[in-house]
């Protein structure tokens, strides 16, 4: 064993983690001075962390964030898929609607002129009021025949 | 040390992202189990962190819920213990910014911590000076880490109190492992400088 004890930076090294000198690293491990240097700060470390919560303090704690995870704010990983490709497939059929809409048949306007002036031709007061108004105005004539409008 | 974990093996990084694609999916046990492995570590380092009288078990639960509700976003490239704690970093940084407080505890040392740091003092038979020496050696400690600049402190608790290593400390403030050396080695410098003064 090397009687020369480990220098301050050597003990930084050694606490942090990252590699010592050969020479030092055997120096440490059969030194109790400097052993007893670098325990010594490992313990008030350890005193300073202080006790670890119990089992059951642990479990209550994941339990509460596990159930605020599983509640109204959770998805399956899916459903934003599904969501997503029904807002795609809602976007992709929004011009074939609107084209749906604008290519709808025009009306034939002459057809339903040709229709209207047939009706009015036919029984013009049909068109003018519904069919008990007309029967209360214009009584219908008796079963003989005549004085029809027609 | 008692406080640094050990370091995962590939063979523990795939199982674990395994676990994350499943608790990706929605998988509650796989969810479970991955906080299971880490809520230590965040408890230490928010309990470090966190000054006297806040809520430590809402700041883990907190935490938890954060990577939770995140979990899409973690893409596997880093450790998911790294991740995590990145987490709980932001979620104190947060809750001090708000709070205006100095991190750590005031030098007061609860009865329940009282034999904490005797149960590793190297002796057989703690005398009252060693027990008295014991002590001021933690409060010392406490009181250097508190007065580190923030960066200083923040490295120090992940290394010593969350017991990552430089690598996952590196990955987890997002800076690479030299800026982590060279805060690290600045502060130990001046905490175990403190604490020795603690000697007679």
């Amino acid at each position: 064993m090397s009687i020369e004890h480990l220098t301050d930076d050597e003990v930084d090294l050694a606490l942090i983690g990252e590699e010592v000198p050969a020479g030092a690293a055997a120096h440490l491990a059969s030194c109790l001075v400097c052993r007893r240097r670098r325990d010594s700060f490992l313990a008030a470390v350890n005193g300073a962390c202080g006790e670890d919560p119990d089992e059951t303090t642990r479990a209550r704690i994941r339990e509460r964030a596990l159930s605020a995870w599983s509640g109204a704010g959770r998805r399956p990983h899916w459903v934003r898929w599904v969501a997503a490709a029904a807002a795609v497939v809602v976007l992709s059929l929004l011009p074939l609607l609107r084209s749906e809409l604008v290519s709808r048949p025009k009306i034939d306007t002459d057809a339903v002129l040709t229709e209207v002036d047939d009706v009015l031709s036919r029984d013009p007061l049909s068109a003018a009021a519904p069919e008990e108004v007309v029967e209360a105005v214009v009584p219908a004539p008796e079963a003989d025949g005549e004085g029809s409008w027609s | 040390m008692a406080s640094v974990a050990r370091q995962e093996t590939p063979l523990e990084h795939e199982d674990e992202l395994e676990l994350v694609g499943m608790a990706q999916q929605g998988d509650r046990d796989a969810a479970e189990a991955l906080l299971e492995r880490h809520e230590l570590r965040v408890f230490r380092l928010c309990r470090r962190l966190l000054p006297q009288g806040e809520d430590v078990e809402g700041a883990v639960q907190e935490t938890m819920l954060r990577a939770l509700r995140g979990l899409a976003r973690f893409s596997g490239e880093g450790s998911f213990g790294g991740w995590l704690v990145a987490i709980a970093l932001n979620l104190c940084r947060d809750r001090l910014r708000r709070r205006l407080l100095v991190p750590f505890q005031p030098l007061e040392t609860g009865e329940d911590e009282a034999a904490g740091p005797l149960a590793v003092v190297p002796s057989s038979e703690p005398s009252p000076e060693r027990v008295a020496m014991a002590r001021q050696a933690v409060e010392r400690l406490r009181r250097e880490v508190a007065r580190l600049p923030r960066r200083q402190q923040e490295v120090f608790t992940l290394r010593f109190f969350a017991g990552l290593d430089l690598a996952g400390i590196a990955e987890s403030l997002a800076v690479d492992v030299g800026t982590v050396k060279t805060h690290l080695h600045r502060a130990v410098r001046r905490v175990r400088a403190a604490v020795e003064e603690a000697k007679p």
